[in-house]
């Protein structure tokens, strides 16, 4: 059911002013892609908040040493942007596997973190980036690393009313490689994603970060498997032992969409793949 | 050869414009003046003792105007269905989770949803069972009778066990198949709009106005002649819209009569799906058995069906599964008995194939076992083992007509490349993929059978008006599959009538006689037989007036008169239907006829399954290619042939299209449908986590109709709608085994499953 009342501040300024007086029991719109689903089921409180016209989310920044990306920017105005191909490697290869054309003209990468899902596809790619996600509160601005964003299934660090401005993604030489196993061709919610982004020198890697979804009651940064591929060549021995690292560091469930056990193996055969590609 | 002008061709859909451009105008788009909008109060638990319904908090919010319960009902509480064990709405116990429970009215859509979320049932939960199997276990909890048992079938020809006994080779298996949700992009909804003389008419959404009518009447206490039902144009059905849309209408219909005003009651897609009718889960154990020259000899078939708290239509849809258990082979011993059991869960019904998939699927996958234990390529074990003309099925019904089965899987043979393919084993293997081929066949009755055989007729009224344009109404209805297109052809092609002045008309059932169900692939069948025999005295004043207006132009009528095309001629000389026409009604003939089709009898004998059980069957033969991937199990359908025996094609693109959804929504449920029920709450009522196949998952396509023609059809056509799903699931499943080796014997056919079919292979060391 649609909300009792929908308000559309005009600038962020305008939002801080306009809270105090809504109902208590209410939820920002971005690009409404969870949010109407969820008002289906009656979850969705009884004030929305539209910010999906705030100019100051729509904000993509570059500097020297990283890229803002503010977090009212659709999935697919990401993929678009040449920053992202050159810079985000892995942020640009889920794209395509991020829900459907339509889903991604309306879903915002905010969106994607505040729903606090394990399964997100664009927080899966922005965490192996080394992503920090910048909130804000009326003036009050703090930044931390976005795996500490996700507390729980659905929890996240987000304040009542505090508000995702955006990404902060550093700038390094990395190659990414992005596994997601849905339900069907396209257009699903995945079982298992792993994607991996590393810097790679002289055949050695430098630095790795493998990124997992839906196998985890949070997005799963797997850092054994990560830090064990440091200095390391990708031969076939390292991958597997990488792959079967990482599967340890899975603790998937049962649930509609898939099998626990099934999950955790296929976390060894994705990261395998990933790490393969990056390799090759 | 009979030369026709207007059958056989691909002419455009009549509702293909106001369909595409949205002017269509769908149950949820009507409106009346003083409209109210009724909403469901659900039942919250997989079985409860209810002990009042509560409304107090409702009251409080604006626009609530009434509650209506069981005790609005002003007839008796039995909705008259094939049995009358389901209530209008339940007094004691609700059943399963999202059964209605009771209604709510209020001003808006909005306050009626908030009102029925404040009404209160006040309830006691009680012991349920939501699995089919132990529900037939003696001790179980009771829910239906003595022994949770809606129905049981048997067939016995010949004896089966000794056959078995004596067979050089045998094969067992057991097999399941999960619920397929109908997906109609249109939900559930129906308009009930009180009369001043006390009557209602009820607008809805539906595959069977007749069905509907049956329970308004019932529910409302009223006479038939006081209920008119008017089919509104129906966004999709597949059998989700043949008995349940009788239950809503009459839901919408109480809460009428209790207010006065018009009521539109529309589901949501969350209740639709939690209280609608589904394809039934199933269980089967199969036993075929040989003799050393790849001859089947013995089928044994143990078949439930998991029918859920109500029996609804599962008595029927458990005989059809029961007719076409043993596969479309000729066997002397076969002995099959059937069950279908309540459980606490939503009841199932009809879905496309109405109890045949689940089956076919099992009995066609072991019948690759049984090949591969005979030794025998599983094309030539089929070809060795189908029906052919003349032959006698499991029930003794000797094939006296139009059987083409042997020339369609020889069809999927030659075109799929089946040959090629055996010289790997039916398997190829690139890197970590691995495809295979598979192959099924399949028989399909056409129409009700003997176990609905009082259902088995059509009526069918034909006017053509002074400026000659032609109406046709009907009792059966347009629900996508284009029967408005497909009866006005065969109507146009009886009468030398243009195309393009001919409407066949949404049913209304005041215009003609109840006409049966919109189901079972009858509909060309049935309807169109009916608007021949219509047609026909119409048709005769039209040709003999033709020929008078012919003489009178000086035509020598010692030629042959041609009607073609909507023109009389003979030789130079020609008259148009509209000429021909206008003279009629000078002549005050009479232009307006009424038609009735009844199928012929069918002997079926219920206490030992033998006897003729339908009138004639439609054939298919399937052969998919699939590709999986050795490492997840991840599988893609590449490709599916499909050959098909319905009789004369009256439209082909029309069938072309019937071919392809069938065959994708059949791929659909064999990989990718899954509706989970956690302690006998549904936990996916929704299209995020019921996932259906979308066009990108659609495989390449090969059709063939080999049109076997069927003397008794309208321009000897038989049934279309259902044939191209059923053989489908066990096509792709065979062909996974070819891929991957892993036998799964479990519908949908999850990468989950097949991974673990692989995992256990290697883990036995075993090699393709």
């Amino acid at each position: 059911m649609r909300p009792e009342l929908l308000v559309r501040p005009a600038s962020l300024a305008d939002l801080w002013k306009a809270l105090p007086a809504l109902p208590r029991d209410r939820r920002y719109l971005a690009g409404g892609t969870d949010l109407m689903i969820a008002a289906g089921h009656g979850h969705a409180g009884d004030c929305w908040v539209d910010i999906s016209g705030l100019k100051e989310l729509k904000s993509f920044r570059e500097t020297s040493s990283s890229i803002f990306i503010g977090s009212g920017l659709t999935i697919a105005e990401l993929a678009e942007k040449p920053a992202v191909k050159k810079w985000l490697p892995a942020l640009a290869l889920c794209a395509p596997h991020y829900a459907s054309p339509s889903l991604r003209n309306m879903a915002t990468i905010g969106g994607n973190a505040a729903n606090g899902s394990p399964c997100a596809d664009g927080v899966c790619a922005l965490l192996s980036e080394k992503a920090e996600i910048v909130l804000g509160l009326k003036g009050a601005k703090r930044k931390m690393p976005l795996h500490s964003f996700f507390l729980a299934p659905k929890r996240t660090a987000l304040k009542k009313d505090e508000l995702i401005l955006g990404f902060e993604v550093p700038k390094w030489r990395h190659v990414s490689a992005y596994e997601k196993l849905g339900p069907r061709s396209y257009f699903g919610i995945s079982k298992v994603t792993v994607c991996v982004s590393a810097e790679i020198s002289g055949g050695l890697v430098k630095e790795a970060v493998i990124a997992c979804a839906s196998v985890a009651p949070v997005p799963l940064l797997a850092r054994k498997a990560a830090e064990f591929l440091y200095g390391r060549r990708l031969d076939e021995g390292t991958v597997s032992e990488a792959a079967a690292l990482a599967e340890s560091e899975a603790s998937p469930i049962t649930d509609t969409r898939s099998e626990a056990g099934y999950r955790k193996a296929m976390v060894r055969v994705l990261a395998s793949r990933a790490l393969s590609k990056l390799a090759a | 050869m009979e030369k026709l002008s207007f059958v056989g061709k691909s002419l455009p859909r009549k509702d293909a414009e106001i369909k595409a451009t949205g002017k269509a105008l769908y149950s949820a788009d009507l409106d009346f003046p003083g409209m109210l909008h009724a909403a469901a109060v659900r039942n919250p638990r997989p079985r409860i003792k209810i002990n009042g319904v509560s409304d107090a908090a409702a009251k409080k919010i604006a626009g609530y105007r009434a509650l209506v319960t069981y005790k609005d009902l002003r007839g008796p509480n039995k909705w008259p269905l094939v049995d009358t064990d389901y209530p209008f709405l339940p007094e004691g116990e609700a059943r399963f989770e999202g059964e209605t429970v009771a209604l709510v009215v209020a001003d808006s859509h909005r306050a009626a949803r908030a009102a029925a979320a404040a009404v209160e049932i006040k309830y006691k939960e009680l012991p349920f069972e939501t699995d089919p199997l132990k529900s037939l276990e003696k001790g179980a909890v009771k829910l239906y009778g003595q022994d949770n048992v809606f129905s049981k079938f048997f067939i016995k020809k010949g004896d089966a066990r000794k056959a078995l006994a004596e067979a050089a080779y045998t094969v067992e298996g057991e097999f399941t198949t999960n619920y397929q949700v109908h997906a109609y992009l249109e939900t559930q909804g129906a308009i009930a709009v009180p009369q001043p003389d006390g009557g209602l008419v009820v607008y809805t959404t539906t595959q069977c106005p007749f069905y509907v009518l049956d329970a308004v009447a019932a529910a409302c206490g009223l006479p038939y002649n006081k209920v008119k039902i008017i089919q509104t144009v129906t966004g999709g059905g597949f059998g989700g819209k043949e008995d349940v849309p009788a239950l809503v209408a009459s839901h919408a219909a109480l809460c009428a009569l209790k207010t006065g005003r018009p009521v539109r009651l529309i589901y949501d897609r969350t209740e639709d799906f939690r209280s609608m009718s589904k394809r039934h889960p199933s269980w089967s154990r199969v036993t075929y058995g040989a003799d050393k020259n790849g001859r089947i000899t013995s089928c044994v078939v143990k078949y439930v069906l998991d029918a859920g708290a109500y029996s609804t239509l599962s008595p029927i849809v458990l005989w059809r599964g029961t007719v076409h258990a043993a596969g479309p082979y000729e066997i002397d011993n076969v002995l099959i008995e059937t069950y279908a059991a309540a459980t606490n869960k939503v009841p199932a019904g009809a879905f496309r194939g109405f109890g045949q998939p689940q089956i076919s699927f099992a009995q066609e996958s072991l019948i690759d076992e049984l090949a591969a234990k005979a030794g025998r390529d599983p094309m030539d074990f089929r070809l060795h083992n189908l029906l052919d003309p003349g032959d006698i099925t499991a029930t003794g019904q000797e094939l006296t007509s139009s059987c083409g089965l042997r020339e369609l899987v020889e069809a999927v043979r030659e075109k799929s490349g089946w040959d090629k393919w055996a010289e790997n084993g039916f398997r190829r293997v690139e890197g970590n993929k691995a495809r295979g081929l598979g192959v099924s066949a399949a028989y399909y009755g056409v129409g009700l059978g003997a176990k609905g055989r009082y259902l088995d007729r059509a009526g069918a009224l034909v006017n053509i008006y002074k400026d000659a344009s032609v109406t046709v109404n009907v009792g059966n209805t347009e629900m996508g599959q284009g029967a408005l297109t497909v009866l006005a052809q065969i109507a146009a092609e009886t009468l030398n009538a243009p195309y393009g002045s001919v409407r066949v008309e949404e049913v209304d059932s005041t215009k003609v006689p109840d006409s049966g169900p919109t189901v079972a692939s009858r509909t060309t069948l049935m309807s169109g037989n009916a608007i021949i025999e219509a047609a026909k005295p119409i048709r005769d004043n039209l040709f003999k007036t033709a020929l008078d207006m012919l003489k009178a132009k000086g035509a020598d009528i010692a030629g042959m008169m041609e009607a073609s095309e909507g023109v009389f001629s003979i030789a130079d000389h020609k008259v148009t239907f509209g000429e021909v026409v206008k003279e009629c009604w000078n002549r005050r003939l009479k232009m307006c006829e009424e038609g009735w089709y009844a199928a012929p009898r069918t002997t079926y004998d219920m206490k030992d399954g033998q006897g003729d059980a339908y009138v004639t069957y439609s054939y298919s033969a399937d052969v998919a290619e699939v590709e999986v991937d050795l490492e997840t199990g991840v599988l893609r359908v590449v490709k599916l042939w499909g050959a098909f025996d319905v009789g004369k094609i009256i439209n082909p693109r029309l069938a072309e299209g019937q071919a392809q959804g069938g065959m994708l929504q059949g791929m659909s449920w064999a990989v990718y449908e899954n509706l989970v029920y956690r302690n006998g709450i549904m936990a996916n009522p929704n299209f995020t986590d019921y996932v259906i196949a979308t066009t990108a998952d659609k495989p390449e396509y090969d059709i063939t109709f080999i049109e076997k023609d069927y003397e008794d059809g309208p321009y000897k056509a038989k049934g279309m709608g259902e044939v191209p799903l059923i053989g489908v699931a066990a096509a792709v499943a065979n062909a996974v085994k070819a891929a991957s080796g892993a036998r799964v014997t479990s519908v949908p056919l999850l990468p989950e499953k097949i991974w673990k079919g692989l995992e256990e292979r290697k883990a036995a060391g075993g090699k393709k």
